[in-house]
């Protein structure tokens, strides 16, 4: 062989061969390897034929109920100021089914534009970016909204030796997140956010001001370095592209300081806390309604000209009349809280993240309550079925 | 593939071609290297596949886990014992038979078997250079087969009405003859004229009880049956016996096995029953003799060629093998080594994968209509967790095809061997609980021509799956049409169609044994060994 055909031999050798590993790595999605990005592209893929076809056998589904909504739900302008309240809700039965949040508004004769799930962060699949239900979520014609949670200790050594040790990893995780130790990860989702490409709500390390919840509170984390962290992760999804994830500011408002978390108004989209009553169940609580919640806090909230978000909304039933709890609260919110422009149901019916025993803060099954709240809603238009 | 093309391909070039004595490669140091290599990769991803497999996450039922957990590892335990054996692979050197050594050859005729083949049989008989005497053990009462033995040179024995069917009449012709070396030789069987010269030479070491050729085939391109069933065979007949022979283990099994008088007379005689052969070499080892194996072609016989015939001799060949492992193993457990243990115990369990295959083939219609799963694994991780454990396992089916006894014929991916597995199980299963039960299934010898199968029987199990399939399809697509809530379509949409792909392999396999049950029903007008011509068998290729 001549030693010009020998070269060419070898350069186009190389050349083929760099040009399929550039396009079996541009098959996968960072962290996932092209096998699974070409299965996970084949789910997706099969689940919008099927979601087609239902169409197509039983007609439109929920999204039409939606149809109001429609024009707003890809209009991130138009959701950084919305000219409705939105409802929205979390159920139990999510990721593997949404039937819970259908039957509640069934129950409550209403739609939401909205629904909540959580994720948490770390390396197993089901924190990866929930790509099915979001899209399912698209797909019943309303917006996701994540609550995002840091559990750094959630990745494991093996595959990050970069990280620092589990137990080491709390204390000024924010710092380290802020320092991009975890853009691995916020990266991954920063993309598949931007692929996603419609509205999405995302309410990052939640409660941050409470010292005894969550590994990212004061007790591990500086106020100035939770706010590194939000911006660093907020600037990460913006380079990414994703212009479209609409970011939730959540502080925990029974605790004192939440206000000097505020990231900044061009980090935050929208403002938000839960309204949760416990009622007399454990000792720092009694029964509260909900102005004396949200009240003496309303103008806190609303003083940073976002609007507000009652992420985490309910009453347990122990201590007092959960009716009029629920009554008084919603035909209070418009006239008295204007600025709420979102109120999403815990769908919950054991919740064990704050108290020793298990409590019930679910509304459907309690039909009662469920007309009492469908009636006042029912001004809400016009989101409410008729 | 039709099947003109099937016999177009073994034309008179190839047919000649097929009569050549083969041997295979020398092992060595770098093969060696590889297999080891390759093992120990083998292993570790093997070991990193348990340790993703077996997480308490997993488990979805309990129950339905541990089912599913003893018929995944069943397989994946044949794989890795399949590896430890080929890394002991070895080539026996060829020794020179030392002359005038006594030697018979037995071969036994049945009711109903044809003329025309004996014919050849008899005639290659004679045409084996070392000197030896060749006996037919006839119990057919037809005039014709003395006429034919006496012309071949052939001794006739009758022995009619022998209780324990072949291997009873080659008892009952050992106490009638005096020759110290025995080949038992299956009649569809045409030895090549170096046969006995290839493999007395053995028996030097008088601790040597028996020697076991490789089994090769003159009709595997006769339909898609013969090609599956050959097939399967391939690798078992090179590189596997070769690594049992490397542990000391190489069994006698399928055809042709010599045997030392002194060693049958010691275990009182040939073994009886359906897997005759395999008792008779298990009981040989537990006496301590020793075992040769000679990986080359110096015959070819006949594999069945259509669907029922495989059927009856691989239920007559699990009830078998079962005999083995339910009573001569424990039996003379102690007295073998713990290589010989570990590949009867291989071997013997090896018509289990009936059971794993139907609980494979359930799982997806349990959960379809039922919504039971014993594990909660995501297909892409375990594919992640997987792969490592099939590439390793293709690399080492691909790396030792290097001592297949006939490469040009018989390297390959073998994917009708496959079929022919997978669909087989309702077979396999059914000789797995005849075998529990200790019921018993007909003697019958494998047919040596091609038998016209009545399709329905033959492909019922197959038809009765596909029409569950469809109907389960049906379900699912009306389920999901009209019954399942727009809230839960898409979120259950990969784990239900999912589990539909998982569903669908088996059918796949199933469509290869509905084909090959329909080439039953009509099968070949002429007798495959019609084109042989003796003669012209023998010499090296």
């Amino acid at each position: 062989m001549r030693r010009l055909h020998r070269v060419g031999l070898t350069a186009t050798l190389i050349g083929g061969g760099a040009l399929a590993v550039v396009a079996v790595t541009s098959m996968s999605r960072g962290a996932e390897g092209p096998v699974s990005s070409g299965l996970s592209w084949l789910g997706a893929a099969t689940r919008s034929i099927e979601h087609w076809a239902r169409q197509r056998i039983a007609g439109p589904g929920r999204a039409e109920a939606l149809s109001w909504f429609a024009p707003m739900r890809d209009d991130v302008a138009r959701l950084r100021n919305p000219d409705v309240i939105l409802l929205g809700a979390f159920d139990t039965g999510i990721p593997q089914t949404l039937d819970g949040v259908v039957h509640l508004e069934q129950e409550l004769g209403t739609t939401f534009p909205l629904i909540q799930l959580y994720a948490a962060w770390g390396d197993k699949p089901e924190q990866r970016f929930p790509r099915s239900v979001v899209g399912a979520i698209a797909d019943l014609g309303s917006i996701p909204m994540i609550t995002w949670e840091p559990w750094l200790t959630d990745f494991e050594s093996a595959r990050h030796p970069g990280l620092l040790l589990p137990a080491a990893r709390e204390l000024h995780g924010l710092a380290a997140v802020a320092r991009g130790d975890y853009d691995f990860y916020v990266d991954t989702w920063a993309r598949e956010a931007a692929r996603y490409g419609r509205p999405l709500f995302l309410r990052f390390a939640h409660e941050m001001n409470d010292a005894y919840r969550y590994p990212w509170g004061p007790q591990n984390n500086s106020k100035e370095e939770y706010i590194a962290a939000w911006r660093h992760v907020v600037d990460r999804f913006r380079l990414a592209g994703a212009h479209n994830v609409l970011w939730v500011w959540s502080p925990h408002v029974a605790y004192e300081y939440w206000e000097l978390y505020y990231p900044g108004t061009d980090y935050v989209d929208w403002v938000a806390t839960g309204v949760l009553n416990f009622g007399p169940i454990a000792q720092w609580s009694q029964w509260w309604t909900f102005d004396h919640i949200l009240g003496p806090k309303y103008p806190g909230l609303a003083s940073f000209g976002k609007p507000v978000m009652v992420a985490e909304f309910g009453s347990l039933a122990v201590g007092g009349d959960r009716v009029d709890w629920y009554r008084k609260a919603l035909s209070e919110i418009p006239a008295r809280y204007p600025a709420v422009r979102a109120v999403l149901f815990f769908e919950v019916a054991a919740d064990q993240t704050v108290t020793y025993q298990k409590v019930d803060w679910t509304v459907a099954g309690d039909s009662v309550l469920a007309a009492t709240i469908r009636q006042a809603i029912s001004p809400w238009a016009p989101q409410n079925d008729r | 593939m039709s099947r003109t093309d099937a016999s177009a391909r073994s034309g008179t070039a190839a047919a000649g071609d097929l009569w050549r004595h083969r041997t295979v490669p020398a092992v060595r140091f770098r093969h060696r290297l590889v297999l080891f290599a390759l093992t120990g990769a083998g292993l570790a991803s093997v070991i990193r596949l348990a340790d993703w497999w077996f997480r308490a996450d997993h488990v979805a039922q309990p129950v339905l886990f541990v089912i599913l957990s003893l018929a995944f590892w069943y397989g994946i335990g044949r794989i890795v014992l399949g590896w430890v054996n080929h890394v002991a692979l070895v080539r026996t050197e060829h020794r020179a038979a030392p002359a005038a050594m006594p030697v018979a050859i037995f071969t036994t005729s049945a009711p109903g078997e044809p003329l025309a083949m004996f014919e050849r049989t008899l005639a290659a008989c004679a045409r084996v250079r070392y000197p030896h005497q060749t006996y037919l053990l006839d119990d057919t009462r037809d005039p014709r087969f003395r006429e034919m033995a006496e012309r071949h040179g052939a001794v006739w024995l009758e022995l009619v009405d022998v209780p324990g069917a072949k291997a009873g009449k080659i008892n009952l012709a050992l106490a009638l003859t005096s020759e110290e070396f025995i080949l038992v030789l299956d009649p569809d069987h045409l030895p090549f004229p170096e046969f006995l010269d290839r493999v007395l030479g053995q028996f030097d070491d008088e601790r040597v009880g028996f020697v076991q050729v490789a089994q090769a085939y003159y009709n595997q391109s006769g339909s898609f049956t013969a090609a599956g069933a050959a097939e399967q065979t391939f690798v078992f007949y090179g590189p596997g016996q070769m690594g049992l022979q490397g542990h000391g283990a190489c069994v006698a099994i399928g055809a042709n096995c010599t045997f030392r008088r002194g060693a049958l007379e010691s275990i009182g005689g040939h073994g009886v029953g359906l897997a005759e052969d395999l008792v008779t070499a298990i009981r040989l080892h537990a006496a301590g003799w020793r075992s040769v194996y000679v990986p080359e072609v110096v015959s070819r016989g006949l594999v069945p060629e259509d669907l029922g015939s495989f059927y009856r001799q691989q239920l007559k060949w699990s009830r078998g093998v079962y005999e083995v492992a339910f009573t001569e193993l424990p039996r003379l457990f102690r007295h073998l080594t713990w290589r010989q243990q570990l590949a009867y115990l291989t071997i013997g369990t090896y018509y289990l994968s009936g059971a794993t295959m139907l609980v494979m083939i359930t799982i997806p219609y349990l959960y379809l209509w039922t919504g039971l799963q014993p594990a909660t694994m995501r297909f892409a991780e375990f594919l992640a967790a997987a792969w490592p454990v099939a590439v390793i396992g293709a690399c080492m089916y691909g790396a030792v095809q290097h001592w297949l006894v006939d490469p040009k014929a018989e390297r390959g991916v073998h994917w009708r061997g496959l079929v022919l597995k997978v669909a087989s199980w309702p077979v396999f299963l059914r000789g797995t609980v005849l075998a529990v039960l200790r019921a018993d299934v007909p003697y019958i010898p494998t047919a040596k021509r091609a038998v016209r199968g009545r399709f329905l029987r033959l492909a019922w199990p197959q038809l009765a799956l596909m029409a569950c399939y469809i109907v389960t399809l049906l379900q699912v697509g009306f389920v999901r049409a009209m019954r399942t809530s727009e809230a839960s379509l898409e979120l259950s949409s990969e784990a239900v169609w999912g589990m539909v792909g998982f569903a669908t392999l088996p059918i796949l396999a199933g469509l290869g044994a509905v084909y090959a049950a329909r080439q039953a029903g009509r099968p070949a007008e002429r007798d495959p060994w019609e084109s042989v011509d003796v003669t012209m068998i023998g010499g090296d290729a």
